[in-house]
C-alpha cells in the first residue's frame, strides 16, 4: 500500500455534478478527496483482501445458521425477542441479500483485521462503484495514471447482476432528510432499473401496513420487495417492529442481516474461529475473559453507527473516544488494532460484498483514530 | 450517461480486470427523468378499463355499451344490492366509510338495525369482451391519505361491496381499476396502520452528538 500524491483534477466538482454525485462535500469541506490516492499490488488485493472477505463472509453465514436456532445468541446481538421470528423465517427461506461492507484495519502488508461488518445499511456505495471508477477511467484517459492501472471495483457490474438475480419489482425507502442516504438509495434504484426491474421510491414515513399484513405505499398498494436504507435495529424498535413476522413483504437487506450488522457478531466469530488471522480477539463486556485483552482494547456498543460511543484504550490510557446516543444494549471489547497512518491520516479499508461475492474496495481517511461520519473518501488503484 | 471503458482508444481494462466493464446511470442524471420514473405506478399490477354509471339512463345515454347490456346490468345490480351492500352496526360507522348522508337503514335480508350505504351506481366493463361482472358501487367518504398524496382531478370516488376503490376522472364515466377490483375478487386488503417506521431513527438523529448537518443518517 503506497500513498500517491497525484493532485486533484481541477474540474472534478463539475464531473461530480454531471455524474449525480450530490454529496461530494459536507458543510463546505470535501468528502470526496482526490488530492491523493492509494496504490496496491494485485497480490495484496487478491490475497490480502478479496480472499479473506469471501472467507469471513462464509463464516458469517455459518454463524447466522447457528444464531437463528439459539434464542440466547439472538438476544446477545441486541435483537429484541419480538423480532426473532422475522429473522428466523427470512433465513429459513434464504431470502436473498444484496450487499454489505466488511471494514478492515489493513495496510496491504500482513493479514487484514476485521473491525466490523456493515451488513445491513452500508453507504459509500455510489462513491465506490461509480465516482471512484470514473476517476480512474478519466485519470487513465488524461495520462495521470500509467497504462494498465486497475482498481478493485466491480461493484456496479455486480449490483446490476445481483438485482437481475433477485428480480422485481423493488420499492426503495429511506429517511429523506439525509442527502447521503437518499443518494445511496437513488443509486441502488438506478442499478435495479438497469437490471430491468420495475422500481419506485417511497418515503419511509409513508410506508403503511394493510389488513393482510403487507407493507404498502400511502395509497395501499402492496410493496412486494422493499429495499430500506434504515437499520433493522431501528425498525425492530419502531411501531411496525412487531408486524414483521408473517408479512408477505420481502426486504433488502433481509431481517437475518441483523445477526451480522452488530458488534455482538465479533465475540461470536472469535469463539467460532479462535486465532483466525483476519479476526481480532473479542469478548462481550460482561465476559470475564475480556481480561485477556489487557490494558489495550476498543470498547464498542453492540449497536452503534458512524463510530459513535466507541472508546479506544492503549496501555490503560484513553487514546480516543467518541460520544453518541448508543450503548443501551451493552458493549463488546475488541483487541486494539491501529489503522494504518499515512501523512497523519488513519485509513479504513471497506471491502464490499455483493450477494456473497467480494466486489470492491473503498478507503476512508480520518484525522482521528476512530472513523466517523466526517471521514473522507479517497480513491485507490491497483498498480500495473 | 454512459461511460464506456476506453478499450479502443486507450489502455482499457484487460481480461481479468478487477473493475466494472461499464458504469452507466439512467435515473441519477437528469432530475426530471428520475421524477417521472419514480412517480410511475407499478406496471406489474394489471388494470382494467371500466365504465361507471349512476343509473340505467346514464348508461343508455352514453351509448358505449348496447342498450341491452345497460338494462341487464341495471337489473343485476338492483338484485345484488340488498345482499352485497356492506353492513354497519350504526349510522355513524356507515357514514365514516361512505360519507355524510350516504347511508340508510338496511332492509331484509339484513338484520334489523343494520345500516347500509345507498346505491350510487354500477360499474361494467368498457367492452363485453372483458367479461367483467357488473358490480354495485357505493359512495366513498373523502380519502385524506389520497388527498395528502396530492392525487388531484378525481372525484371522491366509489367503493365496491368488496371494499375495492374506484375513481373516475371528473366529468368522465371511465375508470381504470385494478384487475382484482374489477373482477370482484376477494376484498383487497385495506391500510390499517401508517407511519410505523422511522420514529427510532428520528429519535437517534435528534440525540446524536454529531451528524450530517443535523440530519438523521441511517447508513454506515
Amino acid at each position: 500500500m503506497r500513498r500517491l500524491a497525484l493532485g486533484e483534477r481541477p474540474d472534478w466538482r463539475a464531473q461530480a455534478a454531471a455524474a449525480g454525485f450530490t454529496f461530494h462535500s459536507l458543510d463546505g469541506a470535501p468528502y470526496w478527496d482526490e488530492t491523493h490516492a492509494y496504490a496496491f499490488t494485485l497480490d495484496e488485493i487478491e490475497r490480502g483482501l478479496e480472499a479473506p472477505s469471501a472467507e469471513l463472509h462464509a463464516l458469517c453465514l455459518a454463524f447466522v445458521d447457528r444464531a437463528v436456532g439459539d434464542a440466547a445468541i439472538l438476544a446477545s446481538l441486541g435483537i429484541p425477542g419480538h423480532a426473532f421470528e422475522a429473522v428466523r423465517a427470512s433465513w429459513r427461506r434464504r431470502d436473498p441479500s444484496l450487499y454489505g461492507r466488511l471494514d478492515f484495519a489493513w495496510g496491504g502488508e500482513g493479514p487484514a483485521k476485521l473491525l466490523e461488518y456493515n451488513a445491513d445499511t452500508p453507504t459509500a456505495l455510489y462513491e465506490t462503484g461509480v465516482f471512484q471508477w470514473l476517476w480512474l477511467e478519466d485519470s487513465l484517459a488524461r495520462g495521470r495514471l500509467p497504462a494498465g492501472t486497475d482498481q478493485f471495483n466491480a461493484v456496479h457490474d455486480r449490483l446490476v447482476a445481483r438485482f437481475r438475480e433477485i428480480g422485481g419489482p423493488v420499492a426503495f425507502t429511506c429517511m429523506e432528510a439525509a442527502p447521503e442516504d437518499r443518494g445511496t438509495v437513488a443509486y441502488l434504484q438506478d442499478c435495479a432499473h438497469q437490471a430491468g426491474l420495475a422500481t419506485r421510491f417511497v418515503p419511509l414515513e409513508a410506508v403503511a401496513l394493510d389488513s393482510a399484513g403487507a407493507f404498502t405505499d400511502a395509497l395501499g398498494a402492496p410493496l412486494g420487495t422493499l429495499f430500506k436504507l434504515y437499520p433493522w435495529e431501528w425498525a425492530f424498535r419502531d411501531a411496525f417492529g412487531d408486524r414483521l413476522a408473517g408479512t408477505p413483504t420481502r426486504f433488502l437487506e433481509p431481517p437475518w442481516k441483523a445477526v451480522l450488522s452488530t458488534k455482538g457478531l465479533l465475540p461470536h466469530l472469535w469463539a467460532m474461529a479462535p486465532g483466525h488471522p483476519n479476526l481480532l480477539p473479542a469478548y462481550f463486556e460482561d465476559d470475564p475473559r475480556k481480561g485477556a485483552l489487557g490494558a489495550s482494547f476498543v470498547r464498542k456498543p453492540i449497536l452503534s453507527r458512524e463510530g459513535a460511543n466507541v472508546l479506544m484504550v492503549r496501555d490503560g490510557a484513553v487514546l480516543a473516544r467518541r460520544d453518541g446516543p448508543y450503548g443501551a444494549e451493552g458493549h463488546v471489547r475488541q483487541a486494539l488494532c491501529a489503522l494504518p497512518v499515512f501523512a497523519g491520516q488513519h485509513v479504513l479499508a471497506g471491502s464490499w460484498l455483493v450477494g456473497d461475492v467480494p466486489a470492491g474496495l473503498c478507503l476512508r481517511e480520518s484525522p482521528d483514530p476512530i472513523t466517523g461520519n466526517a471521514a473522507r473518501f479517497v480513491p485507490h488503484v491497483i498498480a500495473p | 450517461m454512459q461511460a464506456n471503458a476506453p478499450s479502443l482508444d486507450g489502455p482499457g481494462p484487460t481480461q481479468g480486470s478487477k473493475r466494472s466493464q461499464t458504469v452507466s446511470l439512467v435515473l441519477l442524471v437528469g432530475v426530471g427523468a428520475a421524477a417521472l420514473v419514480l412517480a410511475r405506478r407499478d406496471p406489474s399490477q394489471r388494470e382494467e378499463d371500466t365504465l361507471v354509471y349512476a343509473d340505467l339512463a346514464a348508461c343508455r345515454a352514453q351509448g358505449l355499451r348496447s342498450p341491452e347490456d345497460c338494462e341487464a346490468a341495471d337489473r343485476e345490480v338492483r338484485a345484488l344490492y340488498p345482499t352485497v351492500a356492506p353492513r354497519y352496526p350504526d349510522s355513524a360507522a356507515c357514514e365514516r366509510h361512505h360519507g355524510s348522508g350516504g347511508c340508510t337503514a338496511a332492509v331484509a335480508p339484513a338484520p334489523a338495525g343494520a345500516f347500509v350505504p345507498l346505491l350510487a351506481g354500477f360499474m361494467i366493463g368498457r367492452s363485453a369482451d372483458q367479461h367483467l361482472p357488473v358490480q354495485p358501487l357505493f359512495r366513498h367518504a373523502p380519502d385524506e391519505a389520497r388527498e395528502a398524496a396530492g392525487v388531484s382531478g378525481v372525484s371522491g370516488g366509489y367503493c365496491t361491496s368488496g371494499g375495492g376503490r374506484v375513481w373516475t376522472a371528473r366529468g368522465s364515466t371511465l375508470a381504470r381499476v385494478s384487475s382484482a377490483v374489477a373482477r370482484g375478487g376477494p376484498a383487497p386488503a385495506r391500510v390499517v396502520a401508517t407511519g410505523g417506521f422511522g420514529a427510532t431513527g428520528h429519535g437517534v438523529a435528534v440525540h446524536a452528538s454529531s451528524g450530517h448537518a443535523g440530519s438523521g443518517h441511517a447508513g454506515g
